[in-house]
C-alpha cells in the first residue's frame, strides 16, 4: 500500500502527519526533541557527507565542535573588478577556511528558496544546490516517517506561504525548486496547499455560511497572517497575506539575553572582550559551539583564576564545554511555554559547576517581549489593511502555532477583533494536520 | 537588574494575578530549603578546613598520588629521576619479557621470553602440575613491573618481578624448587597475580570469582587495599572462590568464558560495586578466562587437546542482563563429547602466545599461525597460556 502524507516544511520547525479517514496522526519524527511531533528545520552535513536532521542534527554539530582545534587557512574566493574613470583593476579575493572544520551546519532553508540570487553553497568539496539542500532534507524526513509507518510513501503534500517571494516569478521559482526537490527525495506525486489554508482546513469544517477569517500562525520562527474567504461555494479566497520574522525562538532570545547573561558574569566581568564576547554568545545556539575551543578555555581558566567572577565564569566554562548548553536552551523554552498556562515558573540548572536558579513570572515575560506586541500588531493591521477589511468585518480569527498561545497576543487578538471571534485551533498541529487530510482526499 | 528589582517584579506579578502568589511563593520556599541544605554541607566543609580533617584527607590523596607516581617511574625504568627523564615512548626494540609460572600453592618461576624470540621451546616445569584442583597458570610482563598476589581468601600482597629468582630458559625445573615469596596461609590457594604498574592510569580494579561473580572497586581505593593487604573475595558463594582480577577503564567491555564454551561480554560500566552473580553457569560448569577485550583483538580460546577456537570480538553482544548464560562457543555434540574450554585470551594476529602443557613443556606460538592450522601442538592435554603483548619487531 502506498502512503500519502502531509509535510509542513517549515523555516524553523517542520512536521509530517498522516490521516487514515478518521483522524490525524502525528509522526514523532524527532524523538530527540522535546516535542517529538517537530523536527527542527535544520540540515548537518559532515565532512564525509552524512547529513542529518533535527536534533540529533544540532546535537553532533555540537560534537563536533567543542573544544576542537581550528586550523584557518587562506584560500582564492574570487575577484573583484575596480573600474574608475580611466583605470580598471582586478583584485583577487581571500577568505579564511577553518580546514579542521567536521561539517555544515545550514538552517533556514526555506527562506533559502526564495532568496534571489543564492543558488546554493559549496560544502567541501561539493556544490549543493538550493534544491539539493531541500532534497537532502525532504529525504531524511521521509525515511523517518517511512520507517515510522513500516511502508514507503508515494504521495506528499506540502505546505507553502501565500507568497514565496513578491514576484510572481520568483514564487512560481521557489514552489518548482520545492516539487523538483520533493520528486528527487522520493516522492511519486507531489502536490501543495497553503499554508493559511491547511490551518483552517478544521475550522473550515464547521461554518455554515461564507466568512471573512483572519488566520494568525505563530510559530517558532516567522508569524504568518492570511486574511481568508472561507466556506464560500465558489472556492476560497486569499485576500491578503503578510508576515513579520518574529516567533517563539525570538522570545526565548529575549528571555536569555534579558534574564540569563547575569548568571554568566555579564554586568561583573568588564575590560576582558574576550570573555564579554563568549557571554554575549550565549542566546545564539549556534554561535556558542564555535567559541568552544581550547584557546577560549585556557581565557576563561585564566579569568577564574584571577578571581574574576569565578563562579558565574565556571558556569559559563560548564554550558560551553560540559554539554549543557541544550538543556539550558530547553529549559529556557520549557518555561515560556508553561507562562502561558501559569502566573510564575522556574528557570533551573543545576549541575556540578553550574547551579542557575531563577524565578521568572509572566510580568517579567510580557516586559521582555513587549516591543515584539508593537512589531506584530502593526503587520496585523497592515494585512487586513491591505485585504481592505476593517477588524469589524472579520468574522474569526483563527490562531495557531506555539506562540500564539503567549496571553500577550491573545489579549491583542481579543482586543482588535474582539474576543468571541478568536478561535483556537491545535497550536502545533494545526498546519501539518491540515496537509495530512488534503493529501489523504 | 539587583535582586532588589528581580523581588520587585515578582511582587508586581503577585499584585496583577493573584493566583500566581501562591506558585511564587512555592517557589520560594523550595529555593530556600535547598539553599539551606546547602549552606549547612558549606558550614560542614568549614569545619572539616578548620579541624584539619580536610587537611589531613588531602594528605593522604598527596600520598597516594606520589605512591602511584613511584609507580609509574618504575613502569618507565625513570626510578629516582626527575619526571623530565622519562622516555617519550616505548623503546621500538622488542624487550626482554619476565615470564611468571605460577600455581595455587604459591610457588613461583620466572623465565626470560622474548617475544621476537625464534626458539619455540622456553623450559619445561616438572612435578604435580595440579594444585587443589587448580591448574598452573602463566603471566608475561616487563621485568620491572610490581604483580599484585590476590588469594582466594581475598587477601592481597605486592611483589617486584625482578626480586624473583631468574630460571634460565631450555632447562628442566621441579615444582618443588620454585620460589615461594608468600606461602598462601591456612585454607587459601593463590588465585592470580595482576601487574601493578597501570594501576594510576585506571579507573577500577575488578575481580572475577570461579562461579561467575564479578565486582568492581575504584582504583582510588588502591591505597587503603593495599595499606590493609585485604581486597575482598569477590565472590557470592561459599563454596565459590577468587579467580581474576584486572584494571580496567570504564568504558571497555569484560569477557568471562566457561569451561562448557559459554562467553559473556559486560560493560564495565553497568558492573556493580559489590559481588554480583553475572554468568548463569551449569553447576559443573566453571570460568577458565576473563579479561577486558582490547579493540581490535579476537577472541581466542583454547580446548583441553589444544584446538583453536577463534571468534571476532564483534560476534559477541554485550550482556544487559543481570544474570546471563552467555553466547555458546561450543557445539553441543562436541560438548558431549567432552570438549571443554581451558582458557581463552584476547589476540591480536601478531601477538604471540606462550603454552604450558601437561607434561610441562613451556613452549612460544604465533597467534596467527594458529588461528590458521587451528591447534596448537602440545604433548598431552593443554593447561595454561599467557599473552606476550609487547609483540613487535621481526617475527619468525
Amino acid at each position: 500500500m502506498s502512503l500519502r502524507v502531509g509535510i509542513d516544511f517549515g523555516t524553523s520547525n517542520s512536521g509530517v502527519a498522516i490521516y487514515d479517514g478518521r483522524q490525524v496522526k502525528l509522526l514523532p519524527i524527532d524523538k530527540k526533541n522535546v516535542l517529538p511531533e517537530v523536527v527542527k528545520t535544520v540540515l548537518y552535513i559532515t565532512r564525509d557527507y552524512r547529513s542529518l536532521i533535527g536534533q540529533e542534527a544540532i546535537e553532533q554539530y555540537y560534537r563536533d565542535n567543542i573544544n576542537r582545534q581550528r586550523r584557518f587557512v587562506r584560500q582564492w574566493a574570487g575577484e573583484i573588478d575596480y573600474r574608475g574613470a580611466d583605470m580598471h583593476y582586478v583584485r583577487d579575493i581571500f577568505v579564511y577556511v577553518d580546514e579542521l572544520k567536521p561539517g555544515r551546519l545550514m538552517q533556514y532553508l526555506k527562506t533559502a528558496l526564495r532568496k534571489d540570487g543564492y543558488e546554493g553553497t559549496r560544502i567541501f568539496e561539493r556544490y549543493y544546490k538550493v534544491g539539493d539542500l531541500v532534497q537532502t532534507y525532504l529525504g531524511l524526513l521521509k525515511q523517518r516517517a517511512e520507517e515510522l509507518l513500516g511502508d514507503s510513501i508515494q504521495a506528499v503534500t506540502l505546505g507553502r506561504p501565500v507568497r514565496f517571494s513578491a514576484s510572481p516569478e520568483g514564487d512560481r521559482r521557489a514552489e518548482e525548486t520545492l516539487r523538483q526537490a520533493a520528486y528527487a527525495a522520493g516522492f511519486k506525486q507531489v502536490d501543495f496547499e497553503l499554508e493559511p489554508v491547511a490551518a483552517a482546513l478544521d475550522y473550515e469544517q464547521t461554518i455554515q455560511s461564507p466568512q471573512n477569517v483572519v488566520i494568525f500562525d505563530f510559530g517558532g520562527g516567522t508569524l504568518d497572517i492570511a486574511v481568508m474567504r472561507l466556506g464560500d461555494s465558489h472556492g476560497r479566497q486569499v485576500y491578503a497575506s503578510g508576515g513579520v520574522d518574529v516567533a517563539g525562538s525570538d522570545f526565548d532570545r529575549a528571555i536569555i539575553e534579558k534574564r540569563m547573561l547575569a548568571h554568566f558574569g555579564l554586568g561583573k566581568v568588564s575590560h576582558q572582550p574576550e570573555v564579554l564576547e563568549m557571554i554575549q554568545a550565549v542566546p545564539d545556539w549556534m554561535a556558542l559551539p564555535e567559541l568552544a575551543t581550547p584557546l577560549n578555555r585556557n581565557i576563561l581558566e585564566k579569568a577564574i583564576r584571577a578571581r574574576m567572577a569565578p563562579v558565574r565564569l565556571k558556569a559559563l566554562q560548564a554550558l560551553i564545554y560540559d554539554d549543557l548548553a541544550f538543556t539550558f536552551y530547553n529549559r529556557v523554552e520549557a518555561a515560556k511555554i508553561a507562562l502561558s498556562d501559569q502566573g510564575a515558573t522556574l528557570i533551573s540548572l543545576d549541575d556540578r559547576n553550574i547551579g542557575l536558579w531563577e524565578l521568572y513570572t509572566r510580568a517579567q515575560f510580557e516586559k521582555d517581549i513587549q516591543h515584539y506586541v508593537g512589531q506584530v500588531e502593526k503587520v496585523l493591521l497592515e494585512t487586513l489593511a491591505a485585504a481592505g477589511l476593517e477588524p469589524g468585518q472579520v468574522d474569526a480569527v483563527v490562531k495557531t502555532g506555539g506562540s500564539s498561545n503567549i496571553p500577550l497576543f491573545s489579549d491583542l487578538l481579543a482586543r482588535v477583533f474582539g474576543a468571541d471571534k478568536v478561535r483556537m485551533s491545535n497550536s502545533f498541529s494545526s498546519v501539518v494536520a491540515g496537509l495530512a487530510i488534503k493529501a489523504a482526499r | 537588574m539587583t535582586f532588589a528589582e528581580k523581588i520587585e517584579e515578582w511582587i508586581k506579578e503577585a499584585e496583577t494575578r493573584p493566583g500566581s502568589a501562591l506558585m511564587i511563593l512555592k517557589l520560594i520556599a523550595g529555593r530556600l530549603r535547598d539553599l539551606t541544605e546547602r549552606n549547612e554541607e558549606l558550614l560542614a566543609e568549614n569545619i572539616a578546613l578548620e579541624n584539619g580533617t580536610r587537611v589531613d584527607e588531602y594528605q593522604k590523596r598527596i600520598t597516594h598520588l606520589e605512591y602511584q607516581l613511584a609507580l609509574l617511574k618504575k613502569r618507565f625504568g625513570a626510578d629516582g629521576e626527575p619526571l623530565s627523564g622519562l622516555p617519550a615512548a616505548q623503546p621500538a626494540a622488542p624487550q626482554a619479557l619476565a615470564l611468571l609460572a605460577y600455581n595455587a600453592s604459591g610457588r613461583m618461576f620466572r623465565f626470560e621470553a622474548f617475544p621476537d624470540s625464534q626458539r619455540a621451546a622456553l623450559g619445561r616445569i616438572l612435578g604435580e602440575m595440579s594444585m587443589g584442583g587448580e591448574q598452573p597458570r602463566l603471566l608475561a610482563l616487563p621485568l620491572e613491573e610490581d604483580v599484585l598476589l590476590m588469594f582466594t581468601s581475598g587477601r592481597v600482597s605486592t611483589l617486584a618481578a625482578a626480586d624473583l629468582p631468574f630460571s634460565e630458559a631450555g632447562r628442566s625445573r621441579f615444582w618443588i624448587d620454585a620460589a615461594l615469596p608468600d606461602e598462601p596461609h591456612a585454607g587459601e590457594l593463590l588465585a592470580c597475580l595482576l601487574p601493578l604498574s597501570r594501576l594510576p592510569l585506571a579507573d577500577f580494579i575488578l575481580q572475577v570469582s570461579r562461579r561467575g561473580s564479578v565486582k568492581r572497586t575504584l582504583s582510588s581505593m588502591s591505597e587503603s587495599v593495599l595499606a590493609n593487604h585485604y581486597l575482598g573475595r569477590g565472590a557470592t558463594q561459599k563454596a565459590d572462590q577468587a579467580f581474576d582480577v584486572f584494571l580496567c577503564q570504564k568504558k571497555e567491555r569484560l569477557l568471562l568464558v566457561s569451561s562448557q564454551g559459554r562467553a559473556l561480554a559486560l560493560n564495565v560500566d553497568e558492573l556493580s560495586y559489590a559481588s554480583e552473580e553475572r554468568m548463569r553457569l551449569e553447576p559443573t560448569d566453571y570460568i577458565v578466562a576473563s579479561f577486558i577485550m582490547p579493540a581490535g583483538a579476537a577472541l581466542v580460546c583454547l580446548t583441553q587437546t589444544g584446538k583453536v577456537i577463534e571468534r571476532a570480538a564483534d560476534d559477541l553482544e554485550v550482556s544487559k542482563s543481570g544474570l546471563a548464560r552467555g553466547q555458546a562457543l561450543i557445539p553441543p555434540s562436541r560438548l558431549e563429547q567432552g570438549t571443554r574450554f581451558i582458557g581463552a585470551l584476547p589476540v591480536g594476529k601478531d601477538d604471540r602466545l606462550v603454552v604450558l602443557d601437561a607434561a610441562g613443556n613451556l613452549t612460544l606460538h604465533t597467534a596467527s599461525v594458529l588461528s590458521a592450522a587451528g591447534a596448537i601442538k602440545v604433548d598431552g592435554p593443554f593447561l595454561s597460556a599467557a599473552l606476550l603483548p609487547y609483540s613487535e619487531g621481526p617475527k619468525p
